[in-house]
């Protein structure tokens, strides 16, 4: 990656807002350092002068030009830090410690910077390096002119040096600031470029490309697998929709075929003056009535097994729902010939989608119906188990499934030799293992009661759902 | 009746048409969402089946818009989609009634029938009377010429559904939808065996049968 693509890095756009935030704060703590140590030299300095100038023209008026010319005199005797200059209204120097005026960095009234040339000679001269003051010019009463100024040199060469420390400071800052934020930009980008790679594989088709994880735990990591995980479940529901399509293309073709069959030889019966074509007719009319049943059946299947988990789930009590099938079935049972019994637990609770639970019961009723004969039992059951599982079984008294056989009824359009001359597609008991496995469940098959006279051994379907959480 | 189609598969269309037509009903067809407003909006029609998919302007959309112009006709939706939240959808958005592509003739007509009954029966009613049969429905009773019928709580429910729509044919898979709240189909013949236990407490002893099968629609109960 170019330096010109990482200044267009968030990460980079924050550094540089960081580091403008920063070197304001910086800006202003430098200044406030500022205004306490130079302001503090400059503003002693000026009151020094006043009250040197305001005592000196005290004495100008009690002795004239002689007294203050001792004066001076007295205070360079005695080190006082003032440097004085008299001149006559025609501007000649009368004395005093400055060889000529300094140059005033500004005007008056009141102490002002002025800058002097002076060389400690005596008497003094323009000669010598340049030197700073802070003087006040007075116009005395005599036409005189009095400058008193005071040697800040010293104090501005320290001022002026953490001034230049300031700045040196300051393009430290930023300097730093903007290394770090490239550093942070870099490291950032590494990462969002590795998860950008997956993304750009995933546009493309691949859907097996994954993130590498650093295992670092951080957010990229935790991106990452979070990543990681959406493209595996994307990947697992898009192969059960192509197996669920592949199968529904592969199972829905006989079925169509033997439609044409019947719908080409009644054609042909018709043509040829024989059979009766309403027969016919009613008899393809129901086939592909039972064939969309198959396909809406195959679609629930499909979708169940996509998804993963129920679209909706909501609390609500098992025994409720089976009473509820009960009540449906119970007339269908005993107008079979059969002896229909539900034992329901009370206080139960679930969680899930009470349509396709109920479907699912509605489809172990149906296969008990069907193959339990005259004169058999049909029980349904709802209870917890000591797992904390709700269970809803359904025991027959029918003829059962033999062990290899239990695995195998599950699977999509299988059906046994013995139910060949039973209506059905072999769906019903896949949708159940459908709803079943949406809910984080299971089907469990046993046999039934056992064998008992002609009847048994029967068969024993439990749905099994996870405990409430 | 005077039926609006709204439906875009103009071989669907017309074979509702014919199909409604041989059951004695005036039709009119319009072949997308928009036109179908535009129908709707002359008034006139007692019951509208419309296509919940549709070109210009899609069924949901079309029947929002009528609902909110205070067009209240009875509206079946007709659709391909058929889990049970595209059924919510289509009932929340102002359908009164919700039949799956693919549908039996049978089945659509009984379904329009009802629904244009459903219309004028709207007063809130605390007594059904179907010729000599009589439903108290506060005091949950029920006589057929003076003597008392013993109904459970379920048979109930569903004579009172078939007196709703007396005189009409009513489907299997209505009395499953409408009177238990199931939206599949069970591969026994759970809801004939009802009907008939229902059928023996309300002929038994009476010379004519109120309650008849009709052969490949369902059953209707005539006074």
């Amino acid at each position: 990656m170019g330096l010109p693509q990482l200044f267009r890095t968030t990460p980079f756009r924050l550094t540089l807002l960081f580091l403008a935030l920063f070197a304001a704060s910086a800006a202003a703590f430098l200044a406030y350092i500022y205004l306490t140590t130079a302001g503090e030299v400059t503003r002693l300095a000026d009151r020094g002068v006043i009250m040197e100038t305001r005592g000196l023209e005290a004495i100008y008026q009690a002795g004239g030009d002689a007294a203050l010319l001792r004066r001076f005199a007295e205070s360079v005797a005695n080190d006082r830090p003032f440097l004085y200059l008299l001149t006559d209204s025609a501007g000649h120097r009368l004395g005093g410690s400055l060889a000529a005026a300094p140059v005033s960095d500004g005007a008056g009234p009141g102490p002002v910077w002025m800058h002097f040339m002076r060389s400690s000679r005596n008497p003094p001269d323009d000669a010598g390096p340049r030197r700073w003051a802070i003087g006040e010019t007075t116009r005395l009463s005599g036409g005189e002119t009095l400058i008193v100024a005071t040697d800040v040199t010293y104090a501005e060469t320290f001022v002026l040096r953490i001034v230049r420390a300031m700045w040196g400071a300051g393009a430290l800052v930023v300097l730093l600031g903007l290394a770090g934020g490239l550093l942070v930009s870099r490291n950032v980008n590494r990462s969002v470029a590795r998860l950008n790679t997956v993304v750009a594989a995933v546009r493309g088709g691949d859907l097996g490309a994954r993130a590498p994880l650093g295992g670092s735990r951080d957010e990229f990591d935790e991106l990452g697998a979070g990543l990681n995980d959406m493209l595996d479940r994307l990947e697992r529901s898009i192969t059960s929709i192509r197996h669920a399509g592949d199968a529904i293309a592969h199972d829905l073709r006989s079925p169509l075929t033997r439609l044409r069959a019947r719908l080409e030889l009644a054609l042909l019966d018709v043509e040829a003056g024989r059979g009766d074509p309403k027969a016919a007719l009613a008899q393809a009319l129901g086939d592909a009535d039972a064939l969309l049943a198959t396909f809406a059946t195959v679609l629930a299947i499909a979708r169940l097994e996509a998804a993963g988990a129920t679209p909706k789930q909501a609390s609500f009590d098992p025994s409720q729902l089976a009473a509820d099938i009960a009540e449906l079935y119970e007339p269908a049972c005993e107008e079979h010939g059969l002896d229909f019994k539900a034992e329901l637990g009370s206080g139960l609770s679930v969680r899930g989608d009470r349509d396709f639970l109920a479907q699912a019961l509605a489809n172990l009723l149906d296969n008990a119906v069907k193959y339990t004969p005259r004169g058999g039992a049909i029980m349904l059951r709802s209870r917890r188990r000591s797992s904390g599982e709700i269970e809803f079984s359904i025991t027959d008294t029918g003829p059962g499934v033999c062990d290899q056989d239990r695995g195998r009824i599950v699977q999509r359009f299988v059906r046994l030799e013995n139910s060949r001359n039973q209506p059905g597609a072999g769906l019903g008991l896949s949708l159940v293992a459908a709803v079943a496995k949406a809910h984080g469940g299971r089907l469990e098959l046993d046999e039934g009661p056992g064998k008992v006279g002609e009847f048994g051994p029967g068969l024993r379907v439990a749905l099994v759902l996870p405990r409430a959480a | 009746m005077r039926i609006l189609i709204i439906e875009d598969d103009a071989e669907a269309g017309a074979a509702m048409v014919r199909g409604l037509a041989e059951a004695g009903h005036e039709t009119v067809h319009a072949a997308d969402g928009a036109l179908g407003l535009d129908a709707a909006r002359l008034g006139g029609f007692d019951v509208m089946v419309v296509d919940r998919m549709m070109p210009n302007m899609d069924g949901l959309t079309a029947v929002e818009t009528m609902r909110r112009e205070g067009d209240q006709t009875p509206v079946l939706f007709l659709s391909a989609l058929g889990e049970i939240e595209d059924r919510v959808t289509g009932l929340k958005a102002g359908g009164d009634d919700y039949l799956v592509k693919p549908y039996a003739f049978a089945e659509l007509i009984a379904r329009v029938e009802a629904l244009s009954r459903r219309r004028e029966t709207g007063a809130v009613a605390t007594t059904l009377r179907v010729g000599e049969l009589e439903m108290d429905l506060i005091g949950r009773s029920v006589h057929r010429e003076g003597k008392a019928i013993d109904l459970q709580p379920r048979e109930f429910q569903l004579l009172e559904f078939m007196m709703r729509h007396a005189g009409q044919s009513v489907t299997r898979t209505m009395l499953l939808e409408k009177v238990w709240n199931y939206h599949f189909d069970p591969q026994t013949n759970v809801i004939d065996v009802h009907v008939s236990r229902l059928r023996a407490k309300l002929d038994k002893g009476f010379n004519r049968p109120m309650l008849t099968t009709v052969r490949g629609a369902g059953y209707r109960l005539d006074g």
